[in-house]
């Protein structure tokens, strides 16, 4: 039971290092997009966010998988079901980033961007050196919420029948009418979360040599 | 020489006119305070000059370089290379330092030469300590500008300043943000410049300071030039406008 688990977790540690990878830098991307000059970028991602955060994750989930069969007729490959989850993690995680990106970066005074720009730094330069890492301390308690909502999110891909660590507990317990393996997965959720909380305290004490 | 020259700048903020039409020309070497009560322009007129607002109309000139030029009551701008070029000329200190807070003392200062400049490292360095010492600040080399007080952080934020080593440099109402005491510290390092001849436009309400260290003085109001010339013929003015304001401020006692 605890190998099949394990193999379980492997899933679940995967779908959410992915859903990560893509959705921390496709959230600033939005973010831009929501705070951008540009009236139709503003609308577009602003009607994006709303969908993303005003609807369910699972249905999300459900439409990322099935949509190419119901709409395009698109034969759904085994395959395609991992790369589902994934996309629809990544795009649903990405519009949370982009409004916690956004409160952090018009949280910023004015008189840094001045600053900057009387010194000579460029924008990108003044973004990337001077705004970003002062943004990305300001932010990371929002983001800490955000990863450790992730890591039990993961479970809801059972619902496409991804074989994770939940999926796969449920179907343990139903063949041996047991409630073990549901326990076992929720430990599994609990130390997996205790780790990610221990990594972002880090991640703070490291940016609190300056305030 | 003239550093700086601003013809008939005239600014708006949503309809109102914050600037009405001014002329202002600063002389190497030359120190000019611009003084008046709060909301007559002065700050804008010194954002106008280091390019953080754009004028609505007028032209601005550093050392015979055109950033901007008038067109039939319009302001055209110099293309960015040009306008980067002019960026050179000058710096800026503000009122609140504007320091980058996640570096050090001695990165605040040497990270634009470096990056920016293209200055070596070891060179940026050397010369940031050599500001830092001059300035009383060599102790302070490694600290973050949390861990100092408003005096010490606007004397790091002048060192920045100057370490781009400008013809010209603008102060933004420096002690505004500051209590007497540290005020004293900043004015002592602002008049040690006056003393080296470097040339600063200074936007200030302190005014035994400004008529100590001022070769002119100008008094603005509602976004015009109301009077200006040495400290001596502002403050002996037969202007009862400007004898209120500068009585007010200094309660009567520097009034000739």
């Amino acid at each position: 039971m605890l190998l099949q688990l394990g193999k379980g977790m492997i899933v679940s540690v995967e779908i959410f290092v992915l859903t990560l990878l893509f959705s921390l830098p496709l959230g600033l991307i939005v973010a831009f997009g929501r705070m951008s000059k540009n009236a139709l970028l503003r609308t577009v991602t602003k009607i994006y966010i709303s969908i993303m955060r005003g609807t369910p994750l699972m249905l999300q989930l459900l439409v990322v998988y099935f949509g190419p069969y119901y709409v395009f007729k698109i034969r759904i490959t085994n395959h395609y079901r991992f790369i589902a989850v994934i996309i629809a993690f990544a795009v649903n995680y990405a519009a949370y980033f982009a409004e916690i990106y956004r409160s952090g970066i018009e949280s910023m005074p004015i008189g840094q961007y001045e600053a900057a720009k009387v010194l000579g730094y460029g924008r990108g330069r003044t973004f990337f050196k001077i705004i970003l890492p002062q943004v990305i301390k300001r932010i990371l308690p929002a983001v800490t919420n955000e990863i450790i909502t992730l890591v039990k999110d993961t479970s809801l891909s059972f619902a496409i029948a991804q074989a994770e660590m939940f999926t796969i507990a449920k179907q343990i317990a139903a063949a041996q009418t047991t409630i073990m393996p549901l326990m076992a997965a929720g430990v599994f959720y609990y130390i997996f979360n205790l780790a990610v909380a221990a990594v972002m305290e880090r991640l703070e004490k490291a940016y609190a040599y300056y305030r | 020489m003239k550093l700086l020259e601003m013809n008939h700048v005239k600014k708006q903020f949503n309809g109102l006119e914050v600037i009405r039409d001014i002329s202002l020309s600063v002389e190497e070497g030359e120190v000019v305070s611009i003084i008046g009560p709060s909301g007559s322009g002065k700050s804008t007129l010194l954002r106008c000059a280091t390019m953080l607002e754009r004028m609505d109309s007028g032209e601005l000139i550093y050392l015979g370089e055109y950033a901007a030029r008038d067109r039939d009551g319009k302001c055209v701008y110099a293309p960015k290379a040009e306008l980067k070029k002019m960026h050179r000329y000058f710096g800026l200190v503000f009122q609140s330092f504007h320091l980058f807070p996640h570096y050090s003392v001695l990165k605040n200062i040497t990270d634009s030469l470096i990056c920016v400049d293209k200055l070596p490292k070891q060179e940026a360095v050397e010369r940031a300590e050599r500001l830092l010492a001059q300035l009383g600040l060599a102790d302070k080399r490694d600290a973050y500008p949390y861990q100092l007080s408003g005096g010490q952080q606007q004397r790091v934020s002048i060192a920045r300043a100057l370490a781009k080593q400008p013809r010209l440099l603008f102060f933004d109402e420096p002690t505004s943000a500051l209590d007497p005491e540290l005020t004293v510290e900043v004015l002592k390092v602002i008049k040690e410049l006056a003393k080296e001849h470097m040339t600063m436009v200074i936007v200030t309400h302190e005014m035994q300071f400004a008529r100590e260290v001022s070769d002119r003085i100008v008094f603005m109001e509602e976004g015009v030039i109301k009077e200006q010339g040495t400290p001596e013929q502002l403050f002996g003015t037969e202007n009862e406008r400007v004898r209120e304001f500068i009585g007010h401020l200094s309660g009567g006692s520097l009034l000739t």
